[in-house]
């Protein structure tokens, strides 16, 4: 495996105003394969997301180092792209136009961008809506549109923030076995964010389990679980011990916050 | 009921839902033109010296169109407003961008604009006349310093709600400074646009009455305030209608701009 991402004891910590400084990453190291899917799950406020945010290149680590394929990363990349927990859609755009935005940015010719966004909307099964705003769409439906978005500027690592937190179950379940579809027919590199156990397991190679904040990599479970996966693996006895493994883990890390926090 | 009078029925009854608020309007409006016309008619004796009623109005307006004097005011008075209100435009926008996107800029402005717009600006009109004289020039500065706050601040407040995760989205992507601008701020501050073009056609109007009260020889505030001083009520009554009418046209004009620039708006509220 080559290494693709690779994180160097990086620390974060914020400034609010008139309050006190939160050190939101402490030490952080990973290191990421090519193709590989990651999965972060950690307390909430453990810096899950202020990692993507680094590796997107939107926010800046005060110390460490941070490379993709041996290259320090310094703003934001088209070898990146992010697909957000709010969607990030922008609502004067229709399905089409949200999903042209990065190409548009990247200065693409219309004609090219538009013929590559028609097949990704496509791809996320979504060509009869290519002309609605994202206010006619399902929450499910917007997250695709993200999914397009994201996938139209052929980033090689995809950054994927809690990107099913906001929809209803049986959406969820929709959405993962969808998304397990994509990245086994493109072979991205994705990180993943979620709060869930059981959506970490079912997508990921290797599950990364962060401490309480300030966020350290607290443990790694590897998840030899046959691909291609289906819901039906969601019932096995292996797939309930690796939950079962991981939550183990976690439980320290909740408890140990809500301790600190006095609840 | 057969069942062509039933289709009729429906039909009628489609129709009326799909035109009420439009049918319930007029009525509304033709019904207190009538309750009007019938107090002076029977009711109360009519002193044409204090007050008029609508068929005289109505006698008035035929005659100063038929002369074309209402034409000669209207367009002198609109040539001055859409040149104020276009300055207004293309000067309160850009402000209110730069004051919502940059904090140095809104700390240093906001102190002084907000005095500006919180005073009554009408005030300056004697000033206004003595710098740019009686014609058009004194009449756009005035517009134009009543409906440039709307813009500034409405645009402000916008650009202050833009989505810090749109603006995000658009740097992930690489967007630079002039994609945030063009992309992210501009299309959703529309709405605001036109929430302050609302308020400011109100004060634009103001801006022209009061400088063709103070001091002109024609437009529509100056055919009002001389048909007044010469006690000629249905006259004058026609050109303020006139004025009710432009105002009205122009607000509903603005409503369906508003659908135009943020249909994604008009759907959310719909909801």
């Amino acid at each position: 495996m080559v290494p693709c991402i690779e994180a160097r004891s990086l620390t974060l910590t914020f400034t609010p105003k008139n309050r006190d400084p939160v050190t939101a990453l402490q030490g952080f190291d990973l290191q990421v394969s090519k193709g590989e899917f990651l999965s972060l799950v950690g307390p909430s406020g453990c810096g899950k997301s202020t990692f993507l945010n680094v590796l997107l290149g939107l926010l800046k680590p005060d110390s460490g180092e941070l490379s993709l394929n041996g290259k320090q990363i310094d703003g934001p990349g088209q070898e990146r792209a992010m697909v957000f927990q709010e969607f990030g859609l922008l609502p004067w755009r229709t399905v089409l136009a949200n999903v042209e935005l990065g190409l548009e940015l990247k200065g693409v010719a219309p004609s090219i961008r538009h013929e590559r966004a028609l097949d990704l909307i496509k791809l996320v099964g979504l060509e009869r809506f290519q002309n609605h705003y994202p206010h006619e769409l399902s929450g499910g439906m917007k997250q695709r549109v993200g999914l397009a978005r994201a996938l139209a500027t052929e980033p090689e690592v995809l950054l994927m923030d809690e990107p099913f937190a906001a929809l209803d179950a049986q959406t969820r379940d929709l959405m993962q076995t969808e998304l397990l579809q994509i990245w086994e027919r493109t072979k991205k590199t994705v990180l993943f964010v979620t709060h869930s156990i059981e959506e970490a397991a079912y997508l990921s190679d290797r599950v990364v389990i962060m401490t309480a904040r300030p966020g350290r990599m607290k443990n790694v479970f590897k998840i030899d679980l046959p691909r291609p996966r289906d819901y039906e693996m969601r019932l096995t006895p292996e797939f309930n011990d690796i939950k079962a493994k991981i939550w183990n883990t976690l439980k320290d890390e909740l408890s140990g916050k809500a301790a600190g926090n006095g609840i | 009921m057969n069942s062509a009078e039933r289709r009729r029925a429906m039909a009628f009854k489609r129709f009326y839902a799909e035109y009420q608020r439009l049918i319930l309007g007029m009525v509304s409006v033709v019904g207190m033109m009538l309750l009007w016309e019938l107090a002076f008619t029977y009711v109360i004796p009519l002193n044409p010296f204090f007050f008029t009623k609508p068929s005289l109005i109505a006698e008035a307006f035929k005659q100063q169109i038929v002369s074309g004097s209402l034409w000669h005011d209207v367009a002198i008075s609109s040539k001055a407003f859409l040149l104020g209100f276009g300055l207004a435009v293309v000067v309160g926008i850009p402000i209110g961008v730069f004051m919502g996107w940059r904090r140095r800029a809104e700390y240093t402005l906001d102190p002084f604009l907000t005095a500006l717009y919180a005073s009554p600006l009408v005030a300056l009109a004697p000033l206004l006349i003595i710098i740019f004289g009686v014609g058009l020039t004194g009449k756009v500065a005035l517009i134009f310093l009543l409906s440039v706050f709307p813009f500034i601040f409405n645009v402000f407040a916008g650009v202050k709600c833009t989505d810090r995760l749109l603006v995000n989205v658009v740097r992930s992507f690489g967007g630079r400074e002039k994609d945030i601008y063009f992309k992210v701020i501009l299309p959703s501050i529309m709405p605001y646009i036109v929430a302050g073009a609302r308020i400011a056609i109100g004060r634009g109007i103001v801006g022209i009455l009061v400088t063709e009260f103070y001091a002109a020889s024609e437009g529509i505030g100056f055919a009002i305030s001389r048909f007044g001083d010469t006690y000629r009520l249905p006259d004058m009554f026609a050109a303020i209608m006139v004025l009710m009418i432009v105002a009205v046209g122009l607000t509903e004009g603005l409503r369906k701009l508003e659908t135009l620039v943020a249909p994604w708006k008009v759907g959310q509220e719909a909801r």
